[in-house]
């Protein structure tokens, strides 16, 4: 009887998996399809809005930005996108020229007459940039260009009136751009090819208002088909412009680019898949099994399953039965993890006394001794993080190899010697608040923080967690200063180390981004004389004063790099990118055609 | 009788849908998320936090908030979520029906198979099989919802086991994809489902039998089916209902937050999840406010029904 209805159950189990196979293509011919997942879903698809990491993904394939980064080389290259070329740039770097490529249509909608895409031009990038300095669009990319571009400030100030010209950003004709800056700003070009500069059509933007953001109108490689909170499907865009794919001109190395299927796309006009799936997948586990079933081409893999993939650490490999099946990658994270002092709370930051103010700096110090980034770095991070001192990754040129490594070194018998040499015991040392969203991960981050804190003396009932629903209220709360030790992350909006320095420079404290309050009169006069540089070696020797400056102040607990592992397909064509390339290179993915297989 | 009672019955509703819609506003504006800072870029100024604030109305007075909260629900007219701008009843007209089609399979099965092994193990009290039963309720309730559901995408989803339903999606349009995609949901939510059921079931169900009629209907020689479908089951309703009523808001709002975010299901739970951790307070204000006027509705065709399957309680 039991066998029976196991067979029966069996049976109709075999008859439901087979019944719903996903359809087959109306006319009949192969469509390419990348299915990519990301650990986390947009929120808005308006450029102005494309804050996250994963609204970027989908924005900059809907758009065109003037730049992007070249697909294949490293350290990242600008490469002109929408411009003809890179900038004109004036001999005091105040005057800016760029030109954009004629013949260049936004995809057909009811926004434009007849419903009929119209040419891209100078006017629409303006229009761009300035909807970051209209209150209505809630834009989010305002403090790239705050104080930057002559006028307009002061444009928003007025009542940031689109009719009425900004001196600074001016369509000289329909196809030049020209901005003109309040000083040098090495940066700018950086700043263009971030989703927040997607060129947008005005038409489109005042017929949709609010709802722009769930109906892109662009110019890019793709086209939005649908979205909802599971995932995007874009189809190719078919007059998107032909620009022949030039291997070396994006940065191909033999050596290095492994992957064979990258040759075969010379000379090929992108997008090369017809169809673009964006599968929005917060949970590791469902991730995963998505992938080994074989629906989703690329994984960013979940830290639980390193030790299945992994067969060693160094240097990092797959396991045979892996190795086989999938590409690989072990990409380190623009940006770095740390846990900032509040520089502004007088318990453990800056103090008018100055002898209160000196036993602060050593409380600081001792806390910075007292971290284990070994452990640290073992037990959230697969022990294949990279650990460094200060602010500079290793990811970016300007890092230092011989920087001051004891600041990184776990030395619990210094950090009680500094606490009681400056008179701290468990009795007098402070109470502190330890922010963070709430999560599991924060909270073992939080718990592991504590028992470094107790191995240099900390009572655990003076480390308290104080917990926050989302980011935003926990964002609030230590802009408010009510958070102490605040641990956060941060990811580098572009590959210059100016983006990682601001976060210390004393006229961004908080609200702004310098969470830590951090207010010191060197390093704000040398991030000021560096801002206007270009790359230099004088500009990368100011850098890592800076980063020494903060070090000797022990204004926050840093840091770790990430490193991504990122797993696909074979039969997918592809070099995968989640930092400053980010999603522009899916317009280069590609399927290997089963029948003539990459070996 | 009944027209008076049904009367009563939608007066109180009236007023137990004000009282839920003002404290769960208070609740949300007060203490609910903030998205000022989710919608700030990286370096705000004193200024355009006041600007965001403005823009998204947390500068208003909270009783003309709350006014304009009750004209949205009355009109459903419920304006434009913060996060993606889509207009928020389109938000819910295209996940409501998805996140019923996904649960009500798992629902209905769980309550009938938990209903007839309620009775069977109340039948059966004391013995062999009604210890059965519960210890395979208490272990069906001790497993995490979370391992049933990853068990099953290996076991039923994946190359690791049978792999004969997709892990992921919701691409149905027809009966033969809908069973594709909801089969592997519905056995997790009947998995989990089924202990609480049947050990609910079995507990009133046991009561039931306990009674003097019943043991007079034996004594008689009622035949087992007559006396457990028609007297023990029919005297057992008003629970039963009180049960199912009270869970349909559930299935109708919140869905299965565990099933949409584990299958990539685009249902109303995951839209209500993200804009919990987002603070898109216009989507929230309008499943909070739906989420009260379906409890109150239940509540009063749970009144109904009462009246219906026990006149009594409308005389009363």
């Amino acid at each position: 009887m039991l066998k029976t209805i196991q067979i029966a159950i069996l049976l109709v189990l075999l008859m439901l998996g087979g019944c719903g196979q996903p359809p087959a293509t109306d006319s009949g011919t192969p469509v390419k399809i990348y299915r990519h997942a990301m650990d986390g879903a947009p929120g808005s698809l308006d450029p102005a809005q494309a804050a996250s990491i994963y609204a970027n993904f989908v924005v900059v394939n809907l758009y065109d930005t003037l730049y992007r980064y070249k697909y294949l080389a490293r350290p990242y290259q600008l490469q002109p996108n929408l411009a003809v070329s890179m900038p004109e740039v004036s001999q005091d770097g105040l005057t800016v020229t760029i030109r954009i490529k004629k013949g260049v249509y936004f995809s057909d909608d009811p926004a434009f007459k007849d419903g009929v895409g119209r040419q891209v031009n100078a006017r629409d990038f303006v229009y761009s940039i300035k909807r970051h300095f209209d209150p209505d669009t809630r834009a989010q990319g305002a403090w790239i260009w705050q104080n930057r571009i002559e006028g307009l400030d002061l444009w928003k100030t007025e009542g940031s009136d689109y009719d009425i010209e900004v001196t600074g950003l001016r369509a000289l004709d329909d196809h030049t751009v020209q901005i003109t800056l309040t000083q040098p700003f090495p940066q700018l070009v950086h700043t263009l090819t971030q989703g927040y500069a997607a060129i947008v059509p005005r038409e489109a933007v005042e017929k949709y208002g609010q709802m722009f953001s769930s109906h892109p109108v662009g110019s890019g490689p793709f086209k939005l088909a649908s979205r909802d909170s599971t995932r995007a499907v874009m189809t190719k865009n078919p007059d998107f412009r032909q620009e022949p794919f030039d291997l070396a001109d994006e940065g191909y190395d033999p050596a290095e680019h492994t992957n064979p299927g990258l040759k075969t796309l010379q000379g090929k006009s992108p997008p090369f898949v017809d169809q673009l799936e964006i599968e929005f997948i917060t949970e590791g586990a469902a991730r995963w099994n998505a992938f080994s079933a074989g629906e989703i081409h690329f994984i960013k893999v979940p830290v639980s399953q390193f030790d299945t993939l992994l067969g060693q650490h160094n240097p990092l490999m797959l396991k045979p039965q892996y190795d086989d099946m999938y590409y690989f990658e072990a990409s380190p994270e623009a940006g770095f993890i740390y846990t900032n002092f509040n520089m502004a709370d007088e318990r453990i930051g800056y103090h008018p006394d100055s002898e209160q103010n000196s036993r602060n700096h050593a409380l600081r110090c001792a806390m910075v001794k007292a971290f284990d980034w070994k452990k640290n770095n073992e037990i959230f991070f697969y022990n294949i993080g990279q650990v460094f001192p200060g602010i500079i990754p290793p990811s970016v040129p300007e890092y230092d190899s011989n920087a001051d490594a004891t600041y990184i070194r776990h030395d619990l018998n210094g950090a009680r010697k500094l606490l009681q040499a400056n008179g701290w015991d468990k009795d007098t040392l402070p109470a502190l608040e330890y922010g963070f969203p709430n999560s599991v991960t924060e909270r073992q981050a939080f718990e592991q923080f504590r028992n470094f804190m107790m191995g240099a003396g900390y009572p655990a009932d003076k480390i308290r967690p104080m917990i926050f629903a989302t980011y935003g209220d926990y964002q609030r709360a230590y802009s408010q200063g009510k958070v102490a030790l605040i641990n956060s992350s941060w990811t580098m909006d572009y590959p210059d180390v100016e983006n990682l320095m601001q976060l210390y420079y004393g006229p961004n404290a908080a609200p702004g981004s310098n969470s830590a309050n951090y207010n010191n009169p060197d390093f704000n006069r040398l991030y000021e004389v560096s801002a206007t540089l270009n790359e230099s070696p004088e500009r990368t020797l100011i850098y890592r004063q800076m980063n020494q400056l903060l070090m000797d102040d022990c204004a926050s607990i840093t840091g770790i790099s990430r490193t991504l592992l990122f797993l696909w397909d074979k039969k997918v064509i592809m070099k995968p990118d989640r930092s400053f390339l980010g999603g522009y290179f899916m317009r280069f993915v590609d399927i290997a055609d089963p029948a003539n297989a990459v070996p | 009788m009944k027209g008076p009672y049904i009367r009563r019955s939608f007066l109180h509703g009236i007023a137990l849908m004000l009282g839920v819609t003002f404290i769960s506003f208070l609740l949300m504006v007060y203490f609910g998320p903030d998205k000022t800072y989710e919608l700030l870029g990286k370096n705000p100024t004193a200024e355009q936090i006041i600007e965001v604030r403005h823009a998204l109305g947390y500068d208003r007075p909270f009783l003309l908030r709350y006014g304009d909260y009750l004209k949205q629900l009355l009109t459903l007219d419920l304006g434009l979520s913060d996060s993606s701008g889509e207009p928020v009843s389109s938000i819910l007209s295209r996940t409501l029906p998805i996140s019923i089609a996904l649960v009500l399979p798992g629902f209905v099965l769980g309550n009938l198979l938990g209903l007839a092994l309620g009775m069977l193990a109340a039948w059966n009290r004391g013995k062999w099989l009604d210890k059965l039963v519960m210890s395979a309720s208490v272990v069906g309730m001790s497993i995490s919802f979370l391992v049933i559901i990853i068990s099953l995408q290996i076991l039923l989803c994946t190359p690791y086991g049978f792999n004969l339903f997709p892990v992921r999606g919701w691409q149905v349009n027809g009966l033969g994809s809908y069973l594709y995609y909801v089969t592997v949901p519905t056995i997790a939510l009947v998995l989990v489902t089924l202990g609480y059921n049947t050990r609910f079931y079995r507990a009133i169900m046991a009561d039931e039998i306990e009674r003097d009629h019943i043991r007079t209907l034996q004594a008689y020689g009622a035949r087992p089916t007559e006396l457990l479908f028609k007297h023990v089951l029919k005297n057992s309703l008003i629970p039963v209902l009180t049960r199912i009523m009270f869970s349909v808001p559930f299935v109708v709002i919140s869905g299965s937050l565990l099933l949409e975010s584990y299958f990539g299901i685009p249902g109303i739970g995951l839209v209500t999840f993200n804009a919990i951790t987002s603070g898109d307070q216009p989507v929230l204000k309008a499943v909070v406010g739906l989420t009260g006027v379906l409890f109150v509705l239940a509540l009063m065709i749970n009144d109904m029904l009462y009246s219906v399957v026990d006149p009594r309680v409308a005389k009363s």
